[in-house]
């Protein structure tokens, strides 16, 4: 019994580094990012803060607050912070249709040990409700950004077209250090 | 029956885990308001070049593009923002957007799970806009972040 007794906290003690291997089954494309690691799961669609502070809000917050995934296996609430679009958009908007739903998900997770917190942090490159067969891929973003930025339609990259972002750079420029500052780091840097 | 008693307290108290760890405490905290993928990933360089002046824009392209926003403190830690004075729209929203890389001191609530920080700022006790000027190091970073002038 004492073996057994020795055997079970041992696993108990052991389970969060067991559990840190997801890649069985995933298919996740690499971004050759130094601590990635494929992670295919199972979990249920949370919105982080109703999660960790309990307040909460309908539908995940609509979009407007960053949802996260609670690891079926092991309770671990994982962290997307980016979807699969190459670029600079989170994940919120792509798991917004899953929130409260139990789903597989599929991408990659970001464990540097060399940075404080790196934890649990992961890239959603595609996302299923448990039993379907279809992916979905995490790509949405940016069509959701142009249905709600109808006056910023152009060419280029979104990004280079946001008005807010837009309106802080014409404000402070791109160091955020003032106008006068900015012109001439940018002289400097293009000299 | 003993240890079998005990394991199963040992379980239930290993299950119980993530409950407790979620229950917050009070700080005071002062840091940069950071874009966490950039500084996490390294896909733009090392955690010294992805903050500051010279990631400024990018910062910004992040925040709006709903990618979460941290406060890295000068513990060296990170602290995933949940809420800023009230305003809970951590994805994309305009308070974060408006503090960009700037060094704040945040008075709330910090909250700990799964090996990451939590924090509902109450209060920015003092906005001290950006104070890391490391272009002067970085430039900028990254490279596109700024066009290049039309002659």
């Amino acid at each position: 019994m004492r073996v057994l007794t020795t055997s079970l906290a041992l696993a108990l003690l052991a389970s969060p580094a067991m559990a840190a291997d997801f890649s069985e089954g995933s298919t996740a494309k690499s971004w050759n990012l130094y601590a990635e690691a494929p992670a295919f799961f199972e979990a249920k669609v949370v919105d982080i803060t109703c999660e960790i502070t309990g307040d909460c809000t309908d539908n995940c917050g609509g979009g407007s607050r960053q949802i996260g995934l609670l690891r079926a296996a092991d309770g671990v609430l994982v962290f997307p912070n980016k979807n699969a679009q190459s670029g600079f958009q989170g994940a919120a908007v792509d798991l917004l249709p899953f929130c409260g739903k139990t789903v597989e998900v599929d991408g990659l997770l970001i464990k540097d040990e060399d940075i404080q917190g790196a934890a649990n942090i992961y890239q959603v490159q595609k996302i299923r409700e448990t039993g379907a067969q279809e992916w979905t891929k995490a790509n949405t973003w940016t069509k959701a950004w142009e249905a709600k930025h109808p006056e910023a339609a152009g060419k280029g990259p979104w990004f280079r077209r946001d008005p807010r972002v837009n309106a802080h750079i014409a404000q402070t420029g791109h160091f955020g250090l003032g106008l006068e500052k900015d012109a001439e780091l940018i002289k400097e840097l293009f000299e | 029956m003993r240890q079998t008693v005990q394991a199963a307290t040992l379980l239930a108290a290993a299950l119980a885990a993530p409950a407790s760890a979620a229950e917050g405490e009070r700080i005071q905290i002062t840091g940069e308001i950071i874009d966490t993928w950039c500084y996490f990933s390294g896909v733009m360089g090392g955690p010294d070049a992805v903050v500051g002046s010279a990631h400024h824009t990018c910062a910004l392209w992040c925040s709006a593009g709903g990618i979460p926003v941290g406060l890295l403190g000068e513990d060296g830690e990170v602290y995933m923002v949940l809420k800023i004075e009230g305003d809970d729209e951590n994805a994309s929203g305009d308070t974060n957007l408006n503090l960009a890389s700037h060094e704040i001191t945040a008075d709330g609530m910090l909250y700990k799970r799964d090996g990451l920080n939590y924090l509902v700022v109450e209060q920015v006790v003092t906005d001290h806009g950006i104070t890391n000027l490391n272009h002067e190091d970085y430039g900028v970073v990254p490279g596109f972040a700024i066009p290049e002038p039309k002659p």
